[in-house]
């Protein structure tokens, strides 16, 4: 078949590119191709659903319909390779699809790290709706789950665990936890939280061996640690983008496939984006995979303008996380890890928002992390313009909110 | 289309839209907290400025919301969260570049102004003629959306 877009994923990035298109032009075929099963969903829903705060049915973020009102020709299939020259891809099914534009949109997938026993049934992942369909059944009361890992994904997987009363086990590698979300002081505050949770969280500690007994319990070994039983484990030691049917292509890729600003690849009229892609941020990294969902709508955004030829220039990528987990709002945004060469500025308890640290650097704020209260999450939304346009602010913590009130609104000083 | 427009050179802090804001949501308590309108006073510039939703018109709380909670009314034009799909993730929040979406702690999810199905009631109660509902053509609207627009391209 014939298209003149083909997006293959069927995610944020994805859709964000679909619907960017079809705003500006509804006659242009664009097909979707999907791997997986069933209507869009969102990955982010995931520990939200598992925990029983949102109902199954809202995962899909898209109704019934969207496909046809939209006059996206749908296909679910796995494209095993693609053809730059002749401008086809190929399906499991054998089917060629030739394209004019092609969008890569493949997201990302869940690491294995190599771990004796890794691959048995009763291991899992927290990534797709696959993984939560085989999940949902073990989260029953009095469960005992070990999550191997500790980042973003880990830790609400766990989060959600305790929500429903399992006994959870969390390991971790490194001597703290999550490393690219929270700066040192923030990761011993939500260490405690964690704890006090109820929580048997391990760091500084190596899984040897996941072994799985005939009962269908597991026995995990650990280094200079007793062993540990679980009825289920989740693991969560980070995504690698999905690139393995580009292999043949002449497409540059430094583990994500390396995008301009307008999201084009090293071959013309191929685009990617979101998890899949390395892009430019707004602190001037040229490719950086950042595998987050903001990051994955606005590439989408950016990859769509440029298929229709707007000639759209994408201002660089902004990390940003938030959550609620273990009764604390977590987040952060741009540069804050104590590695920094920046002025350190801590909200003081009496605000209530809890443990606020704002980076800074010749009066430019450069990024933020929270482990506390929601009524600090205004400070991110205005920082994120603030951040991205360098506008200079100098920083008084106590007047903080007001001052980028101020910024925002253009109130004069 | 109509929507609330703020003239801040009116303003006179009486907080009456931010309590019936809360009201009209609740329909139990006046406390500001609740509301999704806030006044906002800088004594050092002698600026007293009433903020809310301004319904932005590309809209960045409503693209990035991971759980699709977010839509535009086709009759209001207004920027609504459906607390049912709402997961409570705070998303909306990192990309207000306003600050104009608050958190329900009760039930755990967020909020903003929905224009009250078109009757705002917030603009009901201004005894000072700063707030306004008023129609996008309008001569003071268009302006006021003007400067929005300008402060939004500045933002993003």
């Amino acid at each position: 078949m014939q298209t003149d877009v083909l997006i293959i994923g069927n995610s944020a990035a994805g859709l964000s590119a679909a619907e960017t298109i079809r705003k500006y032009d509804f006659d242009k075929k664009i097909t979707i191709v999907s791997k997986e099963s069933g209507p869009a969903y969102s990955r982010v829903l995931l520990p939200y659903v598992l925990r029983g705060k949102l109902d199954y049915d809202n995962l899909f973020i898209r109704d019934g319909n969207y496909y046809i009102e939209n006059n996206f020709y749908y296909i679910e299939g796995l494209i095993v390779s693609v053809n730059t020259e002749s401008k086809t891809a190929v399906c499991e099914s054998s089917e060629i699809i030739k394209y004019d534009s092609l969008l890569i949109a493949t997201g990302s997938n869940p690491v294995k790290p190599p771990i004796p026993g890794i691959e048995s049934e009763g291991v899992y992942h927290m990534w797709t709706k696959d993984d939560l369909d085989h999940l949902m059944p073990h989260f029953n009361k009095d469960k005992r789950v070990v999550v191997i890992g500790s980042g973003f994904v880990s830790l609400q997987a766990a989060w959600s665990a305790v929500c429903k009363g399992l006994k959870v086990t969390v390991i971790e590698l490194a001597d703290r936890i999550m490393p690219s979300v929270i700066d040192n002081k923030g990761a011993e505050i939500l260490t405690g939280k964690i704890k006090e949770c109820g929580v048997d969280l391990r760091i500084d500690t190596l899984t040897l061996a996941i072994k799985k007994r005939d009962d269908g319990t597991f026995v995990i070994d650990l280094k200079d640690q007793s062993s540990i039983e679980a009825d289920f484990i989740i693991v969560g030691t980070g995504v690698k983008p999905n690139t393995s049917f580009l292999e043949e292509t002449d497409i540059d890729i430094d583990r994500g496939i390396c995008v301009n600003r307008y999201m084009q690849t090293s071959v013309d009229d191929v685009y990617a984006a979101g998890d899949v892609a390395g892009g430019p941020t707004a602190f001037g990294d040229q490719h950086q995979i950042h595998a987050l969902w903001p990051t994955a709508i606005e590439m989408g955004k950016v990859a769509g303008m440029n298929i229709l030829g707007k000639q759209f220039v994408y201002e660089g990528s902004l990390n940003m996380n938030v959550t609620q987990m273990y009764d604390m709002t977590v987040a952060s945004m741009g540069q804050f890890t104590d590695n920094l060469d920046c002025d350190e500025h801590l909200m003081p308890e009496s605000s209530g928002m809890g443990y606020l640290k704002i980076c800074a650097k010749d009066d430019q704020i450069i990024g933020a992390c929270l482990i506390g209260k929601t009524s600090a999450m205004k400070i991110f939304g205005m920082l994120r313009p603030v951040i991205r346009l360098n506008k200079k602010l100098k920083v008084d913590i106590t007047r903080l909110e007001s001052d980028l009130q101020k910024l925002t609104y253009g109130v004069a000083h | 289309m109509k929507t609330v427009s703020i003239d801040r050179s009116k303003c006179v802090g009486c907080r009456n839209c931010e309590m019936a804001c809360a009201f009209a949501r609740t329909g139990t308590t006046c406390e500001s907290q609740e509301s999704n309108i806030k006044v906002n006073h800088y004594l050092d510039e002698r600026v007293l400025m009433p903020m809310t939703c301004l319904h932005c018109s590309e809209a960045w709380c409503m693209s990035v919301c991971p759980a699709g909670a977010i839509s535009r009314n086709a009759d209001t034009n207004a920027v609504v969260i459906d607390e049912d799909r709402c997961a409570g993730c705070k998303m909306c929040m990192l990309a207000c570049p306003f600050g104009n979406i608050h958190f329900d702690n009760e039930k755990l999810v967020s909020r903003k102004c929905d224009l009250c199905d078109g009757a705002p009631k917030c603009v009901e109660h201004c005894i000072a003629g700063a707030l306004k509902y008023e129609d996008m053509n309008d001569n003071a609207a268009a302006l006021r959306c003007k400067n929005d627009h300008k402060l939004i391209a500045q933002a993003l």
